[in-house]
């Protein structure tokens, strides 16, 4: 009896799941057709469904993903459907989420970070991809020969803080400065980029650059301790670790008077100086706009190029300036720190 | 067929748990020899079983087989001429596989693993006739794995294992101290039965001076690691254990009153 | 929390259709998983090398296809890089007589660094669209078939590897090392066999979920002995429930694949689900925990001490 129930449930298994490859196999052929016929089909839309894939819950990706959402909300109202997953920063569960939404064939991807991108890359190439918080496009889509779009499904915007006049505002703050430190997470793909563009600047201002990497969190400590003993200053890149280890950072190089230049204005206000702040919330609402683009005008992802941010906004951290003793130059706006 | 000379070895050496386990121990065995030893708690019986099959190296002497040298060799490379069963029924055989997978292991100790398969046809047929003569009905269960059996059916296992590939010499640490009296007398039975028919060379280790005295063409007494007393033949046939106590206490001295409690 | 609004946006529909591609998932992290049950059930040994080596599988291949290098290949020599970390392992344990988990940490912090050299950084692409790939995201049906056809021919692999005089030296190793010993086998040997095999099958299952995924990432391999595991107990379980005592080895193996498959169906549930996501680990945990302990409650309803009480006080009543 008790085989019997086993062979059954394998046998139905087996038959929902051969049912379930046809549906999907037809499903991507309907959405190319979709695809095609999207300026006429928009019209007829009556509400569209968005996955959402975020790779892992912190400030700025959340804040992205807000302002994503709301750009589509004010522009379409109820006539959109989210679907939002978050894959707690493992980058295989990326591949079950982009399944689930080429499979319930949704109308449109946003990948929230560079494994969620890719991903969602490789799971279809008809359902139109934005990428957002994801800084170098080339790399992350292997694409040797970058002109700045990626001319398939796949496009989107770029957390890529203008790392030249990041160079300047750390000249501008410390010019007498000998060493600086770059501190990132070597499991971040976007650091390491950031670190040599960030490098060959400061080079070029004189400075002495040296790379101090951790591999995850319990790291942090005593490579930031190792790193505040041997810079002048410290510039943190737009890291997802380092943003969630924001504390950890502060504990150490504020008793010991290494004043850090932060990527973005999170760490900044954890534990930073000053920064040129992107708004990652302003980057999200940018991609939203694009996701309406092309969902309700028509756009071809394949020949829109990738965006930057916006707005680009000086910032200080008062406390900390505070504390070191720093006061800031012109033009530099006060982050609220509770 | 064995020769130990001047064996030596001491455990913990520089602790305070420093102990002479052996000390400069000579053992001549002829071939077909079947030795028992006796000797109270902490005489060295084990740990000269020990030392022949190889478990650690000996910190001086030297020990052959069949006059090869074996001294430098580890324990598996000197399993090819050594059977082995443990006191601990469980420790002679894998519990997770079946009576014919650990019959097909002890046949082929010493050769080289290859990747033929496991277990032939012929084998498996031998294995039924030689598990028929232990004359405990797991000739009908060889595809049962190991770790069902009772104690006393895992040492009879054990011990055929053993003899199967006609070792050069068989080493029984107190095979059938932990089983009940009617499986040990099976057990000892087999023994018996097993070294006449393959007419091996053994060293069997007791605490019991009457099995001691039963079995066997030679006896050994151990005490703080030395062999004290080596009775052969006729003179062992005709031994009491009142004699043993006895001798014992000449040769011991001080040590007769805790010892004759140990031995039963 | 409307409980009805809530049930009533979630359309099976969207959890069926996603069943194949977490099949695909699930069948290729069941190739991991027979790794993992070479050393923890046959050779009773927790490796946790494999955390680094299914990484190194996925970078290896990831930057051998990118080059050029035809992806059969790449995967075969992924293989060889899984089998070289499972050596290491093994030579820090018996050479070095470090314990065995910790043998095994040790060559995974090693790797950390190898597969950041090897890749060249933290994350590298593999494109679908550029290359010829094996098994991808893109194209499922023809994932399923792949990774069907490679489980099974492994498992044939294993099965006849296991029955012969070395693969049964090396189950009598891990089930009684000194019987193992008193048998001739030089368990050393044996115990870098076979965590040089297990790696290998590690490394070639982060292969092909690097092609499946279109990327390899340093942190890939995080959280892979748990997963290896758990599909490893999961597959035991089952197999006890559907089959029972009469299992042959090569249906056992079976069932470690089909073990796999069933983590990351409960992935792709607890996905659909759209719980909190901060939940999604303790859901799939606990989800795990449900699937484990209902045999083992099974059981116990049928014979407990707080029965025999009764049973007991019913008497003397």
């Amino acid at each position: 009896m008790k085989q019997k129930i086993a062979a059954l449930f394998l046998a139905s298994f087996m038959a929902l799941s051969m049912a379930s490859c046809g549906t999907s196999g037809s499903s991507s052929g309907s959405s190319s057709a979709q695809s095609q016929g999207q300026s006429s089909k928009a019209e007829e839309e009556e509400s569209y469904t968005i996955g959402i894939c975020q790779l892992v819950q912190h400030e700025a990706l959340d804040a992205a993903t807000q302002g994503f959402r709301d750009a589509l909300t004010e522009k379409l109202g109820d006539k959109v459907v989210f679907d939002e997953k978050n894959a707690s920063n493992d980058s295989a569960v990326c591949s079950v989420i982009c399944n689930q939404f080429v499979s319930s064939n949704v109308d449109l991807i946003m990948a929230n970070a560079t494994a969620a991108l890719q991903a969602a890359q490789t799971a279809s190439n008809k359902i139109p991809v934005l990428g957002t918080s994801v800084t170098d496009y080339g790399t992350a889509l292997g694409i040797s020969d970058w002109t700045g779009t990626v001319g398939t499904n796949v496009s989107g915007t770029s957390d890529l803080a203008p790392l030249e006049d990041q160079a300047k505002m750390l000249q501008e703050f410390f010019p007498d400065a000998k060493n600086v430190g770059v501190f990132y997470c070597s499991a971040e793909p976007n650091s390491k980029y950031q670190s040599k563009v960030i490098t060959e600047y400061l080079t070029q201002m004189g400075y002495t650059c040296k790379d101090y990497t951790f591999s995850d969190s319990n790291d942090v400590q005593s490579a930031i301790t190792l790193a505040a003993s041997e810079s002048d200053v410290i510039y943190l890149p737009t890291d997802n670790t380092v943003a969630s280890n924001t504390g950890i950072i502060d504990s150490v190089c504020r008793p010991a008077k290494v004043p850090i230049i932060a990527g973005e204005e999170g760490i900044c206000k954890g534990t930073g100086v000053a920064t040129l702040s992107i708004s990652y919330y302003d980057l999200g609402y940018v991609t939203g706009e694009m996701a309406y683009d092309i969902l309700v005008n028509g756009a071809d992802p394949s020949v829109m190029p990738v965006q930057y941010a916006p707005n680009v906004t000086k910032k200080y951290n008062p406390v900390i300036c505070g504390e070191l003793g720093i006061t800031p130059p012109e033009g530099y706006e006060a982050i609220v720190v509770e | 067929m064995l020769e130990l000379a001047n064996i030596c070895k001491t455990f913990n050496i520089g602790t305070i748990n420093e102990k002479k386990a052996l000390c400069g121990v000579n053992l001549r065995l002829q071939e077909g020899d079947f030795v028992t030893v006796i000797g109270g708690n902490g005489a060295g019986k084990s740990t000269m079983l020990n030392a022949i099959a190889g478990v650690w190296p000996v910190d001086g002497g030297t020990i052959s087989i069949n006059g090869i040298d074996v001294t430098g060799l580890p324990e598996h490379r000197r399993a090819a001429y050594i059977g082995r069963v443990f006191q601990d029924p469980m420790m002679g055989t894998a519990a997770n596989m079946s009576i014919e997978e650990n019959l097909a292991m002890a046949l082929r100790r010493g050769k080289r693993r290859t990747l033929r398969w496991g277990i032939t046809k012929a084998e498996r047929e031998r294995y039924h006739d030689e598990l028929k003569k232990l004359g405990l009905g797991l000739e009908g269960r060889m595809t049962s794995k190991v770790g069902l059996l009772s104690g006393g059916q895992r040492q009879a296992i054990t011990l055929l294992m053993s003899a199967l590939q006609k070792p050069r010499l068989l080493l029984l640490d107190e095979h059938t101290a932990a089983l009940d009296p009617a499986t040990a007398a099976k057990v000892l039975e087999l023994t018996d039965q097993i070294v006449e028919n393959n007419k091996l060379t053994a060293l069997m280790i007791t605490h019991n001076m009457t099995e001691a005295i039963r079995h066997g063409n030679r006896l050994l007494m151990m005490n703080a690691g030395r062999i004290i007393l080596d009775i052969a033949g006729e003179e062992k046939k005709n031994l009491k254990k009142a004699d043993l106590l006895q001798k014992f206490a000449e040769v011991a001295g001080v040590q007769e009153e805790t010892d004759s409690v140990l031995l039963s | 929390m409307d409980l009805l609004a809530y049930f009533s946006s979630l359309n099976p529909m969207n959890f069926v259709t996603s069943l194949p591609g977490n099949i695909a998932q699930g069948l290729i992290w069941g190739i991991m998983a027979l790794g993992v049950f070479i050393t923890f059930r046959l050779l009773d040994f927790a490796d946790l090398t494999v955390d680094g080596s299914f990484a190194t599988g996925g970078a290896v291949t990831v930057v051998l296809i990118v080059s050029g290098v035809p992806t059969p290949l790449a995967l075969v020599i992924a293989v060889v890089s899984g089998l070289l970390a499972g050596f290491a392992t093994g030579l820090l344990h018996t050479l070095l007589g470090i314990p065995g988990i910790l043998a095994g940490i040790l060559t995974q912090i090693s790797l950390w660094s190898v597969n950041l050299l090897i890749l060249g950084g933290a994350n590298r692409a593999l494109n679908v669209d550029k290359y010829p790939l094996i098994v991808s995201l893109r194209n499922i049906p023809t994932s399923i078939l792949a990774a069907l056809i490679f489980s099974a021919v492994l498992v044939a692999l294993l099965y006849w590897y296991f029955g012969t005089e070395q693969g049964s030296a090396i189950r009598v190793t891990g089930s009684n090392p000194h019987m193992a010993k008193a048998q001739g086998i030089n368990i050393d040997i044996m115990k870098v066999l076979a965590l040089s095999l297990s790696n290998g099958l590690v490394a070639l299952s982060g292969g092909l979920m690097s092609q499946y995924q279109g990327f390899a990432d340093i942190k890939m391999g995080q959280g892979a002995i748990v997963i290896g595991l758990a599909a490893v107990i999961i597959g035991e379980v089952l197999g006890d429930a559907m089959i029972g005592r009469r299992m042959n080895f090569a249906v056992r193996l079976g069932f470690v694949t089909l073990g796999g498959v069933v983590y990351y169906l409960v992935i792709g549930l607890v996905m659909w689900l759209r719980m909190p996501t901060d939940l999604l680990k303790l859901l799939t945990a606990v989800i795990v925990a449900i699937f484990l302990a209902v045999p083992y409650l099974k059981k116990k309803s049928k014979s407990s001490f707080a029965f025999a009480q009764k049973r007991s006080a019913r008497k003397h009543a």
